[in-house]
């Protein structure tokens, strides 16, 4: 049997899996209790690229008697290489075979990586399902945005962890390691005790009834296990563990840089921004503790580049107060900073000029929808004035090209709303030309890019249909009609991801079977355009006689029990249908900092819910 | 020491091996980058839009390869660190498979290299491998420039200093061979003339040792 070292130089960039980069954690097997291996659901340059990651790798290795290694989603080439000559998939650190591990952790960030997990456990020699998992198996556990609703793949995974897992995640694993060493570990017991720990969700312990119409009737919880499990948070992002340093990968990967995290949550309750509801409350961390962080991370890891990380970083508040404190020392050490999601409004003249925000900015924008009635009804709060003030800075600075994002198939959208997309780029067109100041001897450039709409668990749209693939062809249609400048160019996403995507968000128990079944029919990297074959989808649903649009296209009402009821993320029921009629009206909500809206994330009694307006 | 236009170039060598045999080329580049930024050396930046420390190495290395005789060169823009500490401070930011072993001033241009020994433990008999070097001639194809394009070049007589060992029944030899920007025969071309000579696939595990200048000098 050919080693590891023969694999290696028979496929594509090597360094993906030999391990050994530079501040990867070695620990002695024998001196350490517990062994996690953490998966990402995809191939090493997107693993790599994620924070969450980092931080719980950090973490994890920060305790002596845990050793955390990582595991990504081989490639095509890899990965056959591995079946031919029965190599099970290793962990970097140790190459040491999954099976030997206490814990298989993945993290799931988005749906399409569904089956990259079931392909992992596959390429690992681990059963696939929970119930066919004995003691010799390791505990398999999930966590991440998509453990919101995780009943899609509840048979695969053992544990969920609901929220941030910095503080759960340890004390499931002394749990673990504390009934391993007094004897009563047996799976089953284990699992029950661990469902008693908040934020702790073990799918085997509840029981799914449906009703004639193939809704869920409800779910009973069996064994003690709560009937509503509750997210956990951070309390205090300032003293909660912050690595020190990342493994620094030798390929190039998608985010190969350090990052600082500045605040959890986002004020803003976009409508149909999971994220914006899942993460409340928002909490921010102090600038004296970024800067140091910063800092550190740049000098252990040696990056070039770091990036301060948040759901939006206009809205740190201290970030006049950051942004010097950062470049003091940034500037001499030739390191640059980058600021995602940056409004370039509401810097101070001095400031901007000092960070060229314009230029880390870039020319890009989210509107999301095409009118105000409609980005009012989705309560994304952009209007054209401020569009138009920062492009016409932007023009009279030199630039001329502008990215645009929009999302089709919101909830309310008409084809008015859609032509209005088309009609915001032909007045940022003419803005250009109208501006006597502008670059001249050029011409402008407007990229538009359309997503199709996702209706998600916990947000004010996780009643609503998501548009047919008929809906969306319509728009798509009329949008191009709607453009009659080649100054502007239209991408449009292809709808039949996001039509998967909308399945499994909101999809219930009955689904484990339907990803079962594509996988076995050959679906692994879903979330790369080149593996993804939507045919493929059709036919297992086909097959197994379920109905995909009963979960993409179906209006629930609100008294309809959703799959993912029993989890509790901090947001109530009574708001998001308050918000879910807002939406109808048009009529927007203010932020968390402008007037609390008393979502239920108050029940924490910690950062924005806690602050002085 | 000369700090001529505010800066003065360092030559480390080091060693590449075990895991970080599978680095490339490209991937080393940034890696040493980081590496010497994180060893908080004093580096010398190119003027310009993109700042970037200037770093480059004299003869990349296969992937797969190992080597004990790496030559990477980067300015530093003043003399107060010694090279001890520069080896030091570097060793002590090296993931694991690469060790510095020694620094100084850069003397020898790049463009003066001339040779490189290296041993190959190879998966053929030391009889195999004998006769294979004891042919008059030794044809290789080598791709030329132009893309797509080969030739045909004679390599026997550019074989030097060769040594064949017994290692258990495997052969391991011990060869110098051109790396100049005349000519340049690396092992990989080696081991596809041995293995058509063979009549079989022969593999080998190769490792440089040492690099010369044209006149058959330590490279420094
Ligand atoms: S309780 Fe109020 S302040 Fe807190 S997250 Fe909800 S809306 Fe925002």
């Amino acid at each position: 049997m050919p080693t590891l070292d023969d694999l290696f130089l028979k496929v594509q960039k090597p360094s993906r899996y030999t391990g050994g980069e530079l501040n990867s954690v070695m620990k002695d097997r024998a001196a350490v209790d517990v062994r996690f291996a953490f998966c990402f659901p995809d191939l090493y340059e997107v693993g790599m690229s994620h924070l969450g990651m980092k931080i719980l790798y950090g973490l994890f290795n920060s305790q002596p008697d845990i050793w955390c290694e990582r595991v990504f989603a081989p490639d095509t080439d890899m990965e056959s290489l591995m079946r031919e000559h029965r190599i099970p998939l290793w962990a970097l650190e140790s190459r040491d075979p999954l099976t030997v591990f206490d814990f298989v952790g993945f993290t799931l960030q988005y749906e399409m990586s569904y089956t990259a997990v079931l392909n992992m456990l596959d390429l690992a020699h681990i059963p696939l399902r929970s119930a066919d998992r004995d003691e010799r198996f390791p505990i398999v556990v999930a966590g991440g945005p998509c453990a919101c609703n995780p009943e899609p793949i509840a048979d695969f995974v053992d544990i969920f962890f609901l929220g941030e897992g910095e503080e759960v995640d340890l004390e499931v694993l002394r749990l673990y390691r504390d009934m391993k060493k007094d004897g009563t570990y047996t799976k089953a017991a284990f699992l029950r005790r661990a469902a008693q720990i908040e934020g702790v969700y073990v799918p085997a312990l509840y029981e799914v009834s449906y009703n004639a119409d193939g809704t869920v009737a409800a779910v009973t919880p069996k064994d003690n296990a709560p009937a509503v499990v509750r997210k956990r948070i951070i309390r205090d992002l300032d003293t909660c563990y912050y690595p020190e340093s990342f493994v620094v990968p030798f390929t190039d990967i998608v985010f190969d840089r350090a990052q600082s995290e500045i605040f959890r949550g986002c004020i803003r309750g976009c409508r149909f921004c999971q994220a914006g509801f899942i993460y409340r409350p928002v909490r921010e961390k102090s600038p004296e503790v970024i800067n140091k962080q910063a800092h550190d991370l740049c000098a252990s890891t040696g990056y070039e580049e770091f990036s301060l990380s948040s759901l939006s970083t206009s809205d740190y508040t201290k970030l006049e107060e950051l942004l010097p404190m950062l470049l003091e020392w940034s500037e001499k050490e030739h390191t640059n900073i980058s600021l995602p999601s940056l409004r370039v409004d509401g810097f101070s003249e001095e400031l901007a000029q000092k960070l060229n925000v314009l230029r880390r900015a870039g020319l890009t924008f989210a509107p999301e929808a095409g009118t105000q009635r409609l980005r009012d009804a989705i309560n994304k709060n952009v209007t054209e004035e401020e569009i138009f003030r920062t492009v016409t800075k932007a023009y009279n600075a030199g630039w001329t090209a502008v990215k645009l994002y929009f999302m089709m198939g919101l909830p309310t959208e008409t084809l008015e709303d859609v032509a209005g997309i088309a009609s915001l780029g032909q007045k940022l067109v003419n803005l250009f030309y109208q501006n006597p100041d502008r670059p001249k001897g050029k011409g402008v450039t407007i990229s538009i890019s359309c997503a199709c709409f996702v209706p998600k668990p916990f947000t004010p749209f996780q009643w609503e249909p998501q548009d047919t693939a008929e809906q969306l062809a319509e728009k798509q249609a009329h949008l191009r009609e709607s453009v009659t400048t080649k100054k502007i160019s239209l991408s449009m996403h292809d709808n039949t991801t996001s039509y998967l995507e909308a399945v499994l968000a909101r999809g219930d128990r009955r689904l484990c079977a339907v990803l079962e079944e594509v996988w076995k029919r050959g679906s692994k990297l879903d979330a790369w355009s080149e593996h993804f074959d939507h045919d493929r989808w059709i036919g297992a649903f086909r097959d197994l006689g379920i109905d995909p649009a009963f979960y993409a296209n179906r209006r629930r009402s609100y008294d309809e029990v959703l799959p993912w009821d029993h989890l509790d993320y901090g947001v109530s029921k009574e708001f998001l249908i308050r918000e879910s009629e807002k939406a109808r009206a048009a009529t927007t909500t203010p932020n968390c900092r402008q007037q609390c809206q008393h979502c239920g994330a108050a029940c924490w009694k910690e950062g924005v819910c806690v602050e002085r307006r | 020491m000369s700090v001529a236009n505010g800066f003065y170039t360092v030559r480390l060598v080091f060693s590449k091996t075990g895991r970080a045999k599978y680095i490339s080329h490209l991937d080393l580049y940034r890696a040493m980058t980081r590496v010497l930024r994180r060893a908080a050396i004093p580096l010398w930046y190119t003027e310009g839009f993109n700042k970037h420390p200037y770093i480059t190495f004299a003869a990349p290395l296969s992937l797969g390869h190992e080597s004990v005789c790496e030559r990477m060169d980067f300015r530093l823009t003043d003399e107060t660190v010694s090279m001890r500490e520069i080896v030091d401070r570097i060793n002590a930011c090296l993931p694991e498979g690469l060790k510095a072993i020694s620094a100084a001033e850069a003397v020898t241009k790049a463009s003066d290299l001339g040779y490189a020994k290296y041993r190959l433990r190879l998966s053929c008999s030391p009889a195999v491998l004998r006769a294979f070097l004891d042919q008059p001639s030794i044809l290789v194809e080598k791709k030329t420039k132009k893309k797509g394009g080969v030739k045909t070049v004679e390599i026997k007589p550019h074989l030097k200093d060769v040594s064949v060992e017994d290692a258990d029944g495997q052969a391991v030899l011990t060869i110098t061979l051109p790396y100049s920007n005349d000519m340049t025969v690396n092992p990989t071309l080696l081991l596809t003339a041995l293995s058509a000579f063979a009549g079989a696939e022969v593999t080998g595990e190769a490792c440089r040792l040492e690099l010369f200048d044209r006149h058959g000098a330590v490279f420094a």
